[in-house]
């Protein structure tokens, strides 16, 4: 039903143990070392070098490799060499789990299969986007198509997209649901949606044929777990692809009447997403850039 | 009977658990706590055997709260019921602060039975 960890896949399965999953954890814990664990283990720099540059990140938005070399504390190719032997090293929960005796190469390979295809419908196709979100682009790409994916999963109704504008507020006269995304990537994640189309999901949500009379509360809370699930799946699936990523609980606003400005620092995009019953929903992405 | 405590800040899921649970014939929801600090204190005063809970919330979150009862309370098994399941370091620490499991959002009726009949 959602976007999985391939550890739960086999735990959901009953084909490993929770206890054995656990053991595979702490090999892979013990051996894919963070890239400062790794540059001390190599005898490049020193724990107290780390807690340095961990004090600088507080001021600077960098990734600790590149402080690191802004530090002086490595050279650009001791970081390349850092990275190439952190990758070289690495090893995934599959083979862990082989190593701790829980799978067998064979067993894994079919359970990589089967997992595969339990997973093929949330498969991230490429979408069309501006250049300035070329960084972190299959994050974007899964916030969008996760975002259709579960609009059809979880609501059940047909629509058709068009393409994206760029904005500089948000019109007013529509609920926005919000959530924060923060960590490797910064953006805000919206849902614009209408009255009606908030109690179409809210029946989804609630698995209720019948929400008239459920107070605006329920309705607006709906809406917001809706974009709670899409966000965690799309962290999810960030985390598949190495990218750390942290989700603040969602929260909906009502757009004064003249309008909702883009927060400085950050640029807008819509999405609009035409519902088959003529109502309109907008996904809303806010890029820090 | 088995009695089960749904740890939700969303009054959506809470109900959509709650419907989940009361209808399967062997287990009753007793109780909503909104966040992980009124989890704790209503596992202290309903004593529950199961407790269903959310990861992502507002005050306590989920693994603050299951950290604490691990502590308070070796005998309640807890699931965590997240949309963050398929992220694997909060999987990890889930089972590692001791949850017998996790199901992610979205759920079904079916996935979230079997779990709580595996207990």
């Amino acid at each position: 039903m959602a976007v999985k960890f391939f550890g739960q896949f086999l735990i959901e399965k009953n084909l490993v143990t929770n206890e054995a999953l656990l053991r595979a954890i702490d090999l892979q814990e013990r051996t894919n070392l963070k890239l400062g664990e790794m540059a001390v283990a190599m005898g490049l720099i020193t724990s107290r070098d780390i807690e340095t540059a961990h004090s600088a990140q507080y001021s600077r938005d960098m990734k600790l490799g590149d402080l690191l070399v802004e530090l002086g504390m490595l050279t650009s190719s001791q970081l390349d060499d850092v990275i190439k032997h952190q990758r070289a090293t690495h090893i995934y929960i599959g083979e862990a789990l082989i190593k701790v005796g829980a799978l067998t190469p064979d067993q894994l390979e079919q359970y990589l299969a089967d997992f595969k295809i339990d997973q093929a419908e949330y498969a991230t196709e490429q979408m069309e986007l501006p250049e300035w979100l070329n960084k972190n682009r299959a994050l974007w790409e899964a916030m969008i198509d996760l975002t259709y994916k579960m609009i059809t999963r979880i609501v059940g109704v047909q629509f058709r997209t068009s393409t994206f504008e760029e904005i500089t507020s948000i019109a007013p006269g529509r609920l926005l649901a919000a959530m924060d995304i923060s960590g490797d990537a910064d953006a805000r994640y919206m849902l614009a949606v209408s009255d009606k189309t908030s109690k179409t999901i809210a029946k989804a949500i609630l698995r209720e044929d019948d929400v008239e009379s459920e107070p605006e509360e329920v309705i607006e809370d709906s809406v917001m777990e809706f974009v709670n699930i899409v966000c965690g799946n799309v962290v999810a699936k960030a985390s598949q692809d190495g990218m750390l990523l942290e989700i603040a609980p969602p929260e909906t606003i009502h757009p004064p009447d003249d309008g909702l400005p883009i927060p400085k620092g950050m640029r807008g995009l819509n999405f609009p997403i035409h519902l088959s019953d003529g109502d309109l929903m907008e996904l809303i992405i806010l890029a820090k850039v | 009977m088995k009695r089960v405590l749904v740890v939700d800040d969303s009054i959506a899921v809470a109900r959509q658990l709650e419907k989940i649970i009361n209808e399967s014939g062997d287990f009753t929801c007793i109780g909503h706590a909104k966040d992980g600090a009124q989890a704790i204190k209503m596992n202290h005063s309903e004593d529950p055997d199961i407790i269903c809970m959310d990861m992502n919330m507002p005050g306590m979150d989920g693994l603050t709260a299951l950290r604490s009862l691990s502590v308070l309370d070796k005998d309640v098994k807890v699931i965590m019921v997240t949309s963050l399941g398929g992220v694997g370091d909060k999987f990890a620490e889930a089972l590692k602060l001791g949850a017998k499991n996790v199901v992610s959002k979205p759920f079904d009726a079916e996935t979230v039975l079997k779990t709580l009949r595996a207990l």
